[in-house]
C-alpha cells in the first residue's frame, strides 16, 4: 500500500532523443559542406569533391538547426526562459555552453551561406573553421551532457563524447548521401570520400559498443543493472536496431570493396547507420535514467 | 575540490553552520506525518514529493521485517544538482541548504538526471493555490523555518523523533552527538556527494541500489494511471 510514493519520472524523454540525433546530423552536413572551403587542396583535394554539395548542405543544416532549436526550447518546462542559459552561464553545466554554441553555430550557417552567395572564399574559410569547430562542439556537448551525471554510471563515462560525435557523423553522412543520391550528383570522388568517413565511423562505433558491452558485464552493480534493464526493456533496440541494422550490416556493405563504393549501396548504408546512430542515443538516454529510478 | 558551487562546503569549517539531518530508523514507525506536514506546509501537488517513505518488507512468513525509510533531499556538500544547473537557479546556500530560484528555473531537468536520491520532481504549470509551477522543486530543508529558529516541518510532526535537525559543525547540537556515537551511514556515498542525511541503523534493501519496479496491482495500475494522465505533458514523454 505504500508503493505509491515510490515513482519517479525520467526526466529526459523522446524529445531530447530526437534533439541529439538531428544537431549531430546537422553538424556533421555542415562539416561536410563546408569541407571544401577549410581543407582546401589538403589531402589531394579530397574535399573538393564535396563542392557540388555546398549549397543544399547549409540549407539542410540550418533547416535541422531550425528544428532542433524550438524542439529543445519547447521541452523545456518554462520555454519564455530559453535565453537564461546564456544570460545567467553556468560554466561548470555542458547544457550552458550548449545553449551558447548553438546560435553561434547558426550564425556560422549564415555566414558561410553569404560567402558562398557572394562567393567570398575568406569568408566562407573562417565562417567554416569556426563553424566546423563548433559544428564537432554540438555531438561533443551532448555526449559531455550525459557523462557529467556521475550519478547514472551508464553515462558517467568518458566515451560518450566521442561516441555521439562518431553517431554524428555517421547521420550526417546518411543526410549527405540520401540529398545528394537525389539530385543525381553522388560522383565517384563525393562516393569515395563518403565511403572513408562513414567505414571509420561505424568501424569505431561496433569497437564502442564491444567496449560498452565489456564496461556493462564486468562494472559496477549498477553498470550490470544497466546491463540488464538494456536487455529487458530495450533489447529489440539495443540488438536489432543498433547492433545488427545499424552497425554490422552497414559495415558489411561498406566493407565489401565493390559493393561499398556502389553508391545506392553507400547510401543505404549511411541511412542504416543513422538508424543504429538514433536507437544507440535512445538506448543510452533512457536506459541511463532507469537504474536508479526506483532508488 | 568541488567546482561550480556558489558556496564551498560548509561541514567543519569553523564559523559556519552545516544544517543536516539525522533519521534514527530504530524510532521511525512508517506514519507517514513527515510526508504529510511537508504536503501541507509547501502545498505539494499529488503525483509529486519532497520527501517519502519508503517501505520494504523482507523475510518469508513467520520471519518476516517491515522497514522504512524515510527520504528526502541530501542536502549534499558537493551537488551534482548545482554544478549541472545551466541558470545557476539551484544554488548552495553558505549554510549548506541547496536550495532552488524559482524565477530562474528553465525546467530543463538536468538537475532531476543528476541527482542521485530522486529527490527532485517537477511542479504542474497550473495550480489552484500556489503560482509556482511549470519549474523543478525539491525539499529545502524547510529553510524558511530554521532561518526564524524553529525546525523542518517534517522534524517538527515527527511523532517518534525519529528525525533530528540541527547545525553539525555545533559540536553540542543533537545532530552531532548522534552522528559522533552511533554508526552512521549517508546514502550512495561512493558518487562523492557529501550528502548530510544521517541514518542510524538503515537496512541493506533500502541503502543498496536495486531495480525494483512497482508489485502490486493496486500500485501498477496507479503508476498506470499517473504516467497516462501525464503522457500528453513534456515532463513524462513515456519513457516507461
Amino acid at each position: 500500500m505504500f508503493e505509491y510514493m515510490d515513482f519517479n519520472i525520467a526526466p529526459w524523454g523522446h524529445e531530447i532523443v530526437i534533439y541529439f540525433f538531428l544537431i549531430g546530423a546537422a553538424a556533421m552536413t555542415f562539416v561536410y559542406a563546408a569541407a571544401p572551403a577549410v581543407f582546401g587542396n589538403l589531402f589531394n583535394g579530397a574535399a573538393q569533391s564535396m563542392v557540388p554539395f555546398q549549397k543544399a548542405g547549409m540549407i539542410v543544416a540550418l533547416a535541422l538547426l531550425l528544428i532542433c532549436g524550438p524542439l529543445l526550447i519547447m521541452d523545456l518546462g518554462q520555454p519564455s526562459r530559453f535565453l537564461y542559459p546564456i544570460i545567467y552561464f553556468h560554466w561548470t553545466s555542458p547544457l550552458s555552453w550548449g545553449s551558447l554554441f548553438l546560435p553561434l553555430f547558426g550564425l556560422c550557417i549564415i555566414g558561410f551561406f553569404v560567402g558562398l552567395i557572394k562567393e567570398n572564399q575568406r569568408l566562407m574559410r573562417w565562417n567554416g573553421i569556426l563553424g566546423s569547430l563548433l559544428a564537432l562542439s554540438m555531438p561533443l556537448y551532448t555526449g559531455l551532457d550525459l557523462m557529467v551525471h556521475q550519478s547514472r554510471e551508464l553515462w558517467s563515462n568518458p566515451t560518450i563524447p566521442v561516441l555521439f560525435v562518431i553517431l554524428s557523423i555517421s547521420s550526417g553522412t546518411a543526410v549527405t548521401a540520401v540529398i545528394q543520391l537525389a539530385r543525381g550528383q553522388l560522383d565517384e570522388k563525393m562516393v569515395e570520400f563518403l565511403h572513408l568517413f562513414l567505414y571509420v565511423a561505424l568501424a569505431v562505433t561496433l569497437a564502442l559498443f564491444l567496449a560498452e558491452w565489456v564496461v556493462l558485464n564486468y562494472g559496477s552493480g549498477e553498470k550490470q543493472m544497466a546491463w540488464e534493464v538494456i536487455n529487458k526493456n530495450f533489447s529489440f533496440q539495443y540488438w536489432v536496431l543498433t547492433f545488427l541494422v545499424g552497425i554490422l550490416v552497414p559495415l558489411v556493405l561498406v566493407a565489401t570493396p565493390k559493393l561499398g563504393r556502389n553508391p545506392k549501396i553507400l547510401t543505404l548504408a549511411a541511412v542504416l547507420g543513422a538508424v543504429g546512430a538514433f536507437s544507440f542515443r535512445e538506448v543510452l538516454i533512457y536506459a541511463g535514467q532507469l537504474p536508479m529510478l526506483y532508488y | 575540490m568541488p567546482v561550480g558551487l556558489q558556496n564551498p562546503p560548509s561541514l567543519g569549517v569553523p564559523g559556519k553552520k552545516r544544517w543536516a539531518m539525522v533519521i534514527d530508523l530504530r524510532r521511525c514507525i512508517g506514519c507517514m506525518a513527515c510526508v504529510c506536514a511537508d504536503k501541507a506546509e509547501y502545498d505539494v501537488p499529488l503525483g509529486v514529493w519532497r520527501t517519502i517513505v519508503k517501505v520494504r518488507n523482507t523475510g518469508k512468513f513467520p520471519n518476516t521485517k517491515r522497514h522504512f525509510m524515510p527520504r528526502l533531499c541530501n542536502h549534499c556538500d558537493n551537488p551534482p544538482c548545482v554544478r549541472n544547473c545551466p541558470t545557476e537557479a539551484t544554488y548552495k546556500h553558505e549554510d549548506g541548504f541547496v536550495l532552488q530560484r524559482y524565477e530562474r528555473c528553465i525546467a530543463c531537468r538536468t538537475c532531476i538526471a543528476a541527482c542521485p536520491y530522486n529527490a527532485r520532481h517537477v511542479l504542474p504549470r497550473n495550480r489552484d493555490r500556489v503560482k509556482i509551477g511549470g519549474v523543478v522543486d525539491k525539499c529545502t530543508f524547510c529553510n524558511h523555518r530554521v532561518e526564524k529558529g524553529l525546525v523542518p516541518a517534517c522534524v517538527q510532526t515527527c511523532l517518534g523523533r525519529s528525525r533530528i535537525f540541527g547545525d553539525l559543525n555545533d559540536p553540542d547540537s543533537e545532530v552531532s552527538r548522534l552522528v559522533a556515537r552511533h554508526s552512521v551511514v549517508t546514502l550512495k556515498p561512493e558518487k562523492g556527494t557529501a550528502p548530510q542525511v544521517y541514518y542510524i541503523k538503515p537496512d541493506r534493501v533500502n541503502t543498496e541500489q536495486i531495480f525494483s519496479q512497482p508489485k502490486s496491482y493496486a500500485t501498477k495500475s496507479d503508476a498506470a494511471a499517473f504516467y497516462r494522465h501525464n503522457r500528453g505533458s513534456k515532463f513524462f514523454s513515456g519513457v516507461l
